[in-house]
């Protein structure tokens, strides 16, 4: 083959290459954009970082099969990326409970007896797990809201728009979520103790 | 018998706790007098009170300041190699937000202090010795304060509490 043969035949190959990039660049930028916002709601929900980077990557393969399924990109890319997060993220979390709970019946243990000491309300690790798997049982609807506004931060108008709701409804479904919350988080405890 | 007054006051401080976070919830007297002679509010406020706090905490807990860059690499591993090898790839991978995620971090230390307060109530609930709102603020403040000082330090304690 001669030099100018394959010249061109790499120019073709670096435009080919070019054309692909700039189709799915938007990838990256989702990434850059929303990135840092998906890992602070996912170490949040998960409070492991291992797990956090499985549920980051199952989020952005996701989105890279979106578009080889034939569609170009999500209309809202920031409502596909955090609730396929939010989504993942709730997923392991429910796995790892009931790999607990298996393990549990397997060793046919009891929960420790705790004692009704006050203090034990305040043991910050504790309290932590036990809003976590609270969340994790909380319906869709409900959990969607109080992932978005109150671990990711966002506000009512973004978690309206990436729900697609209104955000009064957003509010209304906030507060159902506290009450009912409170509810799970309190009758776990009577369970434990 | 609860008295019809008693009945709304509890329906009023029911919509006061949907609508606000404990922390807003205001203070006047009524409401003082009212959580105190009402068992169901008070666990009400105990119940919300323990999920706002528990959520605060979550907020507050930081994790490495290298996670954001760890998750885009193991994001842009499993993508096509075109996108692997781009420029804007490689910014990904270096990315650093320590300061920002300090930041975020920092900003729930105040709120969690006032958070603390409000757990008082589940704690004088539990002890079952509620018989003012001057004890109760009392006792739950130096048990908040106990904690703190268990968890992270004496001096970080005395910070938040003569806040
Ligand atoms: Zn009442």
């Amino acid at each position: 083959m001669s030099t100018s043969a394959a010249n061109i035949r790499l120019c073709l190959d670096l435009a080919f290459t070019q054309s692909v990039d700039e189709s799915r660049r938007w990838i990256l930028s989702a990434m850059d954009r929303h990135g840092p916002g998906m890992v602070t709601m996912l170490w949040r929900i998960l409070g492991n970082e291992h797990d956090v980077c499985d549920a980051y990557q199952q989020t952005f393969l996701n989105l890279a099969h979106y578009q080889q399924a034939g569609k170009v990109r999500p209309k809202n890319v920031q409502a596909y990326v955090f609730r396929t997060a939010a989504n993942t993220a709730i997923s392991i979390l429910r796995r790892k409970q009931r790999r607990r709970q298996h393990l549990d019946t397997m060793a046919e243990t009891k929960p420790l007896q705790q004692d009704v000491e006050p203090c034990d309300d305040l043991d910050a690790k504790l309290l932590q797990d036990k809003l976590r798997a609270a969340i994790a049982k909380l319906p869709n609807y409900l959990r969607d809201v109080v992932v978005l506004r109150d671990l990711a931060e966002l506000s009512y108008e973004q978690v309206s728009n990436i729900l697609g709701i209104s955000a009064a409804t957003a509010r209304v479904y906030r507060s159902k979520a506290i009450t009912l919350l409170a509810a799970i988080m309190a009758a776990r405890s009577k369970v434990t103790e | 018998m609860i008295s019809s007054r008693m009945k709304k006051q509890c329906k009023k401080l029911r919509a006061s706790l949907v609508k606000k976070t404990i922390g807003k919830l205001s203070s006047t007297l009524w409401l003082q007098n009212h959580i105190a002679a009402c068992p169901r509010c008070r666990m009400r406020i105990a119940r919300v009170a323990r999920v706002d706090f528990a959520l605060t905490l979550l907020k507050s807990q930081p994790h490495s300041s290298d996670l954001p860059a760890r998750a885009n690499i193991s994001a842009i591993n499993v993508l096509k190699h075109s996108l692997r090898e781009s420029p804007k790839a490689d910014k990904l991978r270096q990315i650093e937000s320590a300061g920002a995620w300090r930041q975020k971090c920092g900003a729930h230390i105040i709120p969690l202090a006032k958070t603390a307060a409000c757990l008082a109530v589940i704690l004088i609930i539990k002890l079952g010795v509620l018989s003012s709102m001057d004890n109760f603020c009392k006792q739950g403040s130096s048990a908040v304060e106990h904690y703190y000082a268990r968890h992270l330090g004496q001096e970080y304690a005395d910070e938040i509490f003569s806040a």
